[in-house]
């Protein structure tokens, strides 16, 4: 059991290349951490920084209170699980999990119980005796996985462990994983560059990007209040839209004005934007947060935007349109009710409640 | 279309069965020869031995006692076997260093090795053999470390080829699992590189059982090894050469080196493709 704490981390290559600057992280004991961001993002290097894989160029690493800048991987009661496995080939899958703790002289006995119970665990009792190359991709990434149980690690660090398997195994894995982090206890670092495991696995999320966190939140806070335009667009499928327009107040209060559209804002919003009055901004608003107009009531029925539909998904029980709005590429969510063709004018009625508002040179939020 | 490839697959089979013969033939020669009296040898090179000229193991018997051939053959034995195991150990870890390691001095050091592959041994004989009699080296045990810095060009490039087709988190998660450096290679590094270890054994193993010029220049006569020992031999005195000891000591000689080849060829084909692909 242990909390993780990075301060200040800088991670400079020998080449002069710095892809990880100033990096401040608190990472609580038992917590489910999830790094994630496009690859480059330094999401692995952070990872591999905690495991002692690559060193630290300067700034502060701990485990628990201790101070880890200089310890050894074997020492630093870590357990990690690679993106490739990485099994020994040449051990059955008993030795390749029994090898950490033999290393460790533990007694044969207690190995034994140990990986046993491991394997039961994973339900890979039946392979024990195998080679990894015997195995399908699901089952050697569950002998991964335990290979770090047996050790009781005070901090699992997994980077990517799904991203090889195909869709169905990782859904089940996926599963198996948040299962695992609340038998086991222990502090999970977890790192993927997929939204779907970032939001359906981690109690908290970090999203990176060259090198820098964007946001470090709840699933929840970063879907509904993205502090900028990044995390905005890389959280959420199919992405958030982003229009430029300008801001205008009149004796309602302030309206996002574009091409023919003019959305009074929620008054919540009057504070902030009173800095912005005639400048442009970015205005944010995911594709669920439209509306086809006969499904939704609302007193003041303005906030509607016309989409030529150039393309319209039906996924089942929603459509998604793809399409423009005057010059704006657009998509939108609606409920799959109503049949709707491909170019066609649809009229959406916009949730101007859910709106999100962005600076456009800084890019961060300004309200929401 | 069928036909077609049959008649080519014909040729080829016909061509891969001469090209056999040619290389078989001299091996089917000596051995036939060796159980020939020596006088029928000279006269009648290539009749199969019949009632009159078959001695059985005669000739063996005559080149077993005549040339201390047991000498020279567990000299050589040991020559080869040790330094092969050298320049397996040394080289893999050479290699694996090398590879790991980046570094401009590590590069400048795997260049050299490969430049040590261009060198012929002929240009250097003359002032390495002078170099190694004013270190000691000529004798059988020092011998072992000039055939290492022979053999370590190939190997280190046969090593290295592979090494860097080797997923590096194997090693990292042997790092996390409590592995020293040393452990690390020997325990996983080393067990997983057994195809390309095998290959350079091979490799290694029969050129330094064969060899001639540099135990010749090292050991000279009075540490004779096989090859030195059947060259002695067939010089005879003047003429009065035993051919029939002589072809008994091929056989004994190529034997060994045979049985090891065919052993380990399963390893070495898959040795040189793992190689070859991932390097």
């Amino acid at each position: 059991m242990a909390s993780i704490s990075l301060k200040n981390i800088k991670k400079t290559y020998e080449d002069g290349v710095t892809v990880i600057d100033n990096l401040n992280l608190e990472i609580k004991d038992r917590e489910f951490v999830i790094l994630v961001g496009p690859s480059g993002c330094g999401k692995s290097t952070t990872l591999r920084m905690i495991a002692g894989l690559e060193e630290i160029t300067e700034g502060e690493l701990y485990i628990g209170s201790r101070l880890v800048n200089n310890v050894s991987p074997k020492d630093r009661d870590i357990a990690m699980v690679f993106q490739s496995y990485a099994l020994y080939p040449h051990m059955s899958v008993y030795k390749n999990m029994a090898f950490g703790l033999k290393n460790r002289k533990t007694p044969k006995d207690e190995i034994d119980k140990k990986v046993r119970a491991a394997a039961k665990m994973l339900d890979i009792e039946k392979y024990l005796h195998r080679k990894p190359r015997a195995l399908s991709g699901g089952q050697r990434q569950r002998v991964a996985l335990g290979r770090a149980m047996v050790r009781d690690p005070a901090v699992f660090l997994l980077d990517e462990p799904l991203s090889n398997l195909d869709a169905k195994l990782r859904t089940e894995m996926r599963s198996r994983i948040s299962m695992l982090h609340k038998e086991l206890k222990t502090t999970f670092v977890y790192v993927t560059h997929d939204q779907t495991e970032a939001m359906t696995m981690g109690d908290r999320i970090v999203v990176m990007k060259d090198g820098v966190i964007m946001q470090n939140d709840t699933p929840q806070m970063l879907y509904n209040h993205p502090q900028n335009m990044f995390v905005a667009g890389f959280i959420g499928s199919p992405q958030m839209n982003f229009i430029e327009c300008t801001v205008r107040r009149d004796k309602n209060g302030f309206h996002a004005v574009f091409e023919e559209y003019d959305y009074l804002l929620p008054e919540r919003m009057n504070g902030p934007l009173s800095l912005y009055t005639d400048k442009e901004v970015i205005i944010g608003i995911r594709p669920e947060d439209m509306h086809s107009e006969s499904f939704y009531f609302k007193p003041d029925g303005a906030n509607t935007v016309n989409l030529h539909v150039d393309i319209a998904e039906m996924t089942g029980s929603d459509y998604f349109l793809f399409g423009t709005a005057g010059k704006k590429r657009i998509v939108a969510k609606i409920s799959a009710a109503e049949e709707i063709k491909n170019d066609t004018v649809c009229k959406l009625a916009v949730d101007i409640d859910k709106i999100h508002i962005f600076d456009k040179i800084s890019e961060n939020l300004i309200c929401d | 279309m069928n036909t077609k490839r049959k008649t080519a697959n014909s040729f080829y089979f016909a061509l891969l069965l001469l090209l056999s013969v040619i290389f078989l033939f001299p091996i089917y020669l000596v051995l036939m020869n060796s159980f020939k009296s020596k006088f029928n040898i000279v006269g009648t090179p290539f009749e199969f031995p019949n009632g009159e000229t078959f001695v059985g193991i005669e000739n063996y018997i005559n080149g077993i006692n005549s040339s201390g051939i047991i000498d020279a053959f567990l000299r050589t034995a040991f020559i080869t076997v040790g330094s092969v195991i050298a320049i397996i150990i040394f080289t893999s870890m050479t290699a694996w260093y090398i590879v790991r390691v980046k570094s401009k001095f590590n590069k400048a050091i795997y260049y050299l090795f490969l430049f040590s592959m261009i060198v012929p041994f002929q240009m250097v004989m003359f002032t390495m053999t002078a170099v190694c009699i004013k270190l000691n080296l000529n004798n059988i045990f020092g011998i072992i470390p000039v055939y290492l810095g022979f053999g370590s060009g190939l190997s280190v490039f046969m090593f290295s080829g592979f090494v860097k087709g080797m997923p590096r988190e194997i090693e990292e998660a042997a790092m996390i699992d409590g592995c020293s450096p040393l452990k690390t290679f020997f325990l996983v590094v080393f067990p997983i590189l057994k195809p390309t270890a095998i290959t350079v054994a091979i490799l290694n193993a029969m050129w330094i059982w064969n060899d001639f010029l540099l135990p010749y220049l090292l050991l000279g006569t009075t540490d004779k090894t096989l090859s030195v020992a059947i060259q002695i031999a067939m010089q005879g005195a003047y003429g009065s050469i035993d051919w029939g000891g002589f072809m008994a000591m091929l056989v004994l000689a190529i034997i060994p080196i045979i049985v090891f080849y065919l052993i380990c060829q399963k390893y070495i084909i898959k040795g040189v493709i793992d190689g070859a692909v991932k390097g």
